[in-house]
Parts: C-alpha cells; structure tokens; sequence
C-alpha cells in the first residue's frame, strides 16, 4: 500500500483496523523523503531516530488496543521557528542556526501526549517573514507541483512536505497568511485558528498581537482532527484564551443548508489576481449555493486598508523583536529580513497608535457584518504561486494581501482548494472565515465543500 | 468609508533623511546595506502615509490592557 497520500483520517482507521502500523508508515515516509526531498529541501532536519522511536511507541500502544486519539502514530513535521527540546530550532537564519532548545513549544507538547511521530523541522522564510530568501544557510523549499515555483511562505516547508507525500499534517504558523499563502499555492487545507486558539509560547515570535500556529493537511477534516490535539487554553501564554474545546470532527458532518455565507465584493477580483481565479471562485460559489447555502455580498475594507493596519502593527512589532540583532550585527540577516524590519525602526509611536486604533475599526467592521451572514468567503491566494527568482524585487509592502484581513480581526480562517490555474497548472484556492473561536462552523462549511469536490485529493508527481 | 485624514500629503523623504533617521535610531549599517534600506524604505514610508489619522478622542485602540492575564 502506497501510504504517501492516505490522510490522517484515513491513517486513524487502518491503525485501529491493525491493517496498517506507525512504524511502517513512518519508515515508508522517511524513505520517501530520501528519494525526494533533495529537489524539494522542504526539511532542514529530518528526526529519523526521534520519528522510529515514537513511531514504536506508538506501535506498542496500538498492539495494546491504546491508541489515544486521532494523532496517535501520526507522523508530523513541524516550522522550523517551533521550538523542540534538545533538537536544534533555527529560524531558517544564520542567526540562530546552531541554537538548541531546553524546551518544547506547548504545542510540541501537546503532539508528544497526543502520540504523534515528529519527522523533522521544516524550511521557513527567515524568522518566519524574511522571505523566498536565497542568502541563507539554507535554499528555500520548492513547490511539489512545479519546483521552478516556490511554495509560499512562510510556512513554505510545511506546504511543501504536505503537498509532496512526506507527512500528512504539518504545523506552520500564521500571522499575516503563512499557513493560508503555502496552503493555497499547495492545493491543500490549512488553517489560522482564532488569535489564542492555540498558545505561542516556545514559538519564536513575529507579530506578539498576530501570531497564530496552524496546521497544514490534505483536507478539512484532517485539520478537524489536528487541530483537536493542539488548541486549549496556555496560562502561560498572555494571549491564549481560556475556552472549551469543542470536538471539531464531530461537528464536521451536517451540511451547510441554510446557511449564509457573504462573499467578499471586490477582494478576490482585485486587479493584481490570476485571470483564471474569479471563475475558479465562482465555480466554488457554485457549489456552495447547490449544497443549500444562500450566498449573499458583502462589503468590507479594502485589502490596501487591511494590509497597511497590519503591516505597520508587525514592522514596530518585528523591529522591537530583532533590535539588538540588527545593531550589532545586521549582515547576518538574510536581505529580505533584514529590509522588512528594520522600517520598525522608523516607524513612530503616533503611526503605531493609528494602526491599532484603525484595527479596532476593522475587526467591528467584520463583526458587524457576521451578524449578518455566518461566514466570509473569498480566495486564499490572489496569484498562483511565484517562480523562484533570486532576482525577484521584494514587493511585501507594497503588494495587498487576502489574508491579512482575518490576521487584523484574529478570527478563524481557512484556506482549502478549489481549482488550478489554466496556463501554469497550479492550484488556486478558496478561503472561509468565521467569528471568533467558531472554528468548527469554517470547517464544516470546507469539509461539505470537499465532500462533493476532489480538487483536496489531486497530489503532484514527484520525478 | 468616509473621507478619511491621512499623511499622503507629506514629500517623500530624501536618501539624506533616510539616513539620518536610521542614524538616530542608534542603527550603523554598513553603505551596502544602506543603499539596500534607501530602496526598501519608501514602500513603508508611503503605507504608514496611508494611515487614518482622525478619530474621535474614545476611538480605543487594539492592545487594552489586561492585567489579569499577568497573574502568576
């Protein structure tokens, strides 16, 4: 049985059934990350012993009839910015490229209880924003779809794993659409829970007031079953909240009939967007519609606004993480970085203040509009992804963004597929968003989608 | 959206302005990195431009203070 592809729910049901065992299938992933990652680098460090270790123990508690939960023998990679006690955590930076952590991020702790199989740390941009960046210890990962384009970023290792068959689910992390932007250019699902679904700490930061972690999987329900492991209150995290959880795959199933979702005017249609993505959205909408949803427009900010809020709010963010870098030793950062922090410096108290006033005023604005409808519904990327061109100027602030605006309103977002692109043959995607903590309400609405769609379940061919 | 008061009135700053506002930040970077920052900076500068400026003197912003979640 060829295992690269089997989704974690379906891995969960050959585990239990005893057809299939952790031990097996993490051979045949590491294996396969052999023979193909050279042309992807999608891994900084592949974990062999750590992922056999944990894959017998795994194997022994299912013997025992013990499994524990739906991640139990599942192999995972993790963003190499998520820290792992005693394995070495980088940033993908040379800054940090011999630093070994004491201790796990909560959320490795979590996926240690949970009996999940860590395979390795995953290729990020810089320090999670400085990126595609080809000045670093390491190249950058390419996209398993075509490698003359990149996966996006930032959680470009975890896009790219997923996507290529080396892991089911991966961890990525979330502020302005780094779980979202590689979901979207890898045609698969990945999510950026509510702000303080899940906790920060042991993650090194980037936005303190944006930050999420996510996971990267081949569908919504896989995220359901992911996510389940690893979201709950951190009382050492200043902004975790302290909610239930609720069980996501059980309220996966029961269509979406009735509900009403408002599609974004003016966002997936911005000018800058693929030719072939507004069809592809329609097409989505379609589909929506037919499964009993009444699709009703509205009207938000514009991307320009939202991407300015929150641009501003991350560089005085950033640049007061990486200050004391950048003045004693700035040529160790990679260009992107290094040019995508330092405005922090220079951006005022007053510009700061206006931006989180203005934020304010964007997350009511959303707010107000999901009183109206149960969900938003626009694209998860407006481009298919890049090509990889070191040459490339960097165009981050200028460029508007169709995630950013669930990053400025801490709400759950999820980026899933919905098509590919006619000319270059990638995937293009569709995003949902809901109200805060209403994660399961986002992943019912993408697992009906998926439900009578196939677009999750088309994989690249690895040469 | 209303009419909103903003800074995109205001000149650009010049490479010399540039330069100094990174001085007085306490920032040495060497010329080629300058050079690279000069050509990085009028992106951002045009964006925190954009901002909105006028509010009503309640407009809350989105970082209040919580001293519970500092509890030991």
């Amino acid at each position: 049985m060829d295992v690269a592809f089997l989704t974690i729910a379906e891995l969960g049901k050959l585990y239990r059934q005893r057809e299939l065992s952790p031990v097996e299938v993490t051979k045949a992933l590491l294996d396969r990350i052999a023979r193909h990652d050279a042309k992807l680098r999608s891994f900084l460090l592949v974990t062999e012993g750590v992922a056999l270790a944990e894959a017998a123990e795994a194997e022994r508690a299912q013997m025992a009839g013990a499994l524990r939960g739906p991640m139990h023998g599942i192999p995972y990679a993790l963003k190499d910015i998520i820290e792992t006690a005693g394995i070495r955590t980088t940033g993908h930076s040379k800054l940090r490229q011999d630093y070994v952590p004491a201790a796990d991020a909560d959320i490795v702790t979590r996926l240690k209880a949970a009996g999940g199989v860590l395979m390795g740390k995953l290729a990020t941009w810089e320090f999670a924003l400085g990126g595609p960046s080809f000045d670093l210890p390491w190249p950058p990962a390419r996209n398993p779809w075509n490698t003359d384009h990149l996966p996006g970023g930032s959680s470009s290792g975890a896009g790219a794993s997923v996507a290529a068959g080396f892991v089911p689910g991966a961890v990525g992390t979330d502020t302005g659409g780094s779980v979202r932007g590689p979901a979207a250019f890898c045609g698969l699902a990945g999510i950026k829970p509510s702000y303080g679904r899940i906790s920060r700490r042991g993650v090194f930061p980037n936005t303190f007031s944006m930050d999420h972690c996510g996971p990267l999987t081949r569908s919504a329900e896989d995220i359901a079953l992911f996510l389940q492991s690893i979201a709950g209150y951190d009382p050492q995290d200043p902004g975790s909240e302290n909610l239930p959880v609720p069980d996501y795959a059980a309220e996966l199933a029961g269509g979406i009939k009735g509900m009403r979702l408002g599609l974004v005017e003016g966002w997936h249609t911005d000018p800058g967007a693929h030719p072939d993505l507004a069809a592809a959205i329609g097409e989505a909408v379609g589909v929506l519609r037919d499964l009993g949803a009444e699709i009703v427009p509205v009207r938000l900010s514009s991307l320009r606004d939202y991407t300015d809020c929150k641009t501003t709010i991350s560089s005085v963010e950033l640049y007061s993480i990486h200050e004391h870098d950048l003045k004693t030793r700035p040529q160790d950062f990679g260009r992107i970085l290094r040019n995508r922090v330092l405005p922090g410096a220079l951006i005022t108290g007053q510009d700061y203040m206006a931006a989180l006033r203005w934020r304010s005023e964007l997350a009511r604005e959303q707010a107000t509009a999901l009183q109206q409808v149960d969900a938003f519904i626009t694209a998860g990327a407006l481009t298919v992804a890049d090509r990889a061109n070191p040459e490339a100027p960097d165009r981050f602030a200028q460029t508007p963004s169709i995630t950013m605006p669930f990053s400025v309103a801490g709400t759950p977002a999820i980026a899933i597929p919905c098509g590919f692109s006619q000319a270059e043959r990638l995937p293009l995607s569709l995003q949902i968003a809901a109200a805060p903590f209403d994660e399961a309400r986002v992943l019912r609405i993408a697992h009906a989608y998926q439900q009578v769609t196939t677009w999750h379940r088309r994989h690249p061919t690895l040469a | 959206m209303t009419d909103r008061a903003d800074h995109t009135h205001l000149p650009p700053s010049t490479d010399a302005e540039i330069r100094g506002m990174i001085r007085r930040a306490g920032l040495n970077l060497s010329e080629e990195l300058m050079q690279q920052f000069i050509a990085a900076w009028p992106g951002y500068e045009a964006m925190i431009r954009r901002l909105p400026r006028d509010r009503a003197y309640t407009a809350e912003p989105a970082h209040i203070f919580q001293p519970t979640r500092l509890l030991p």
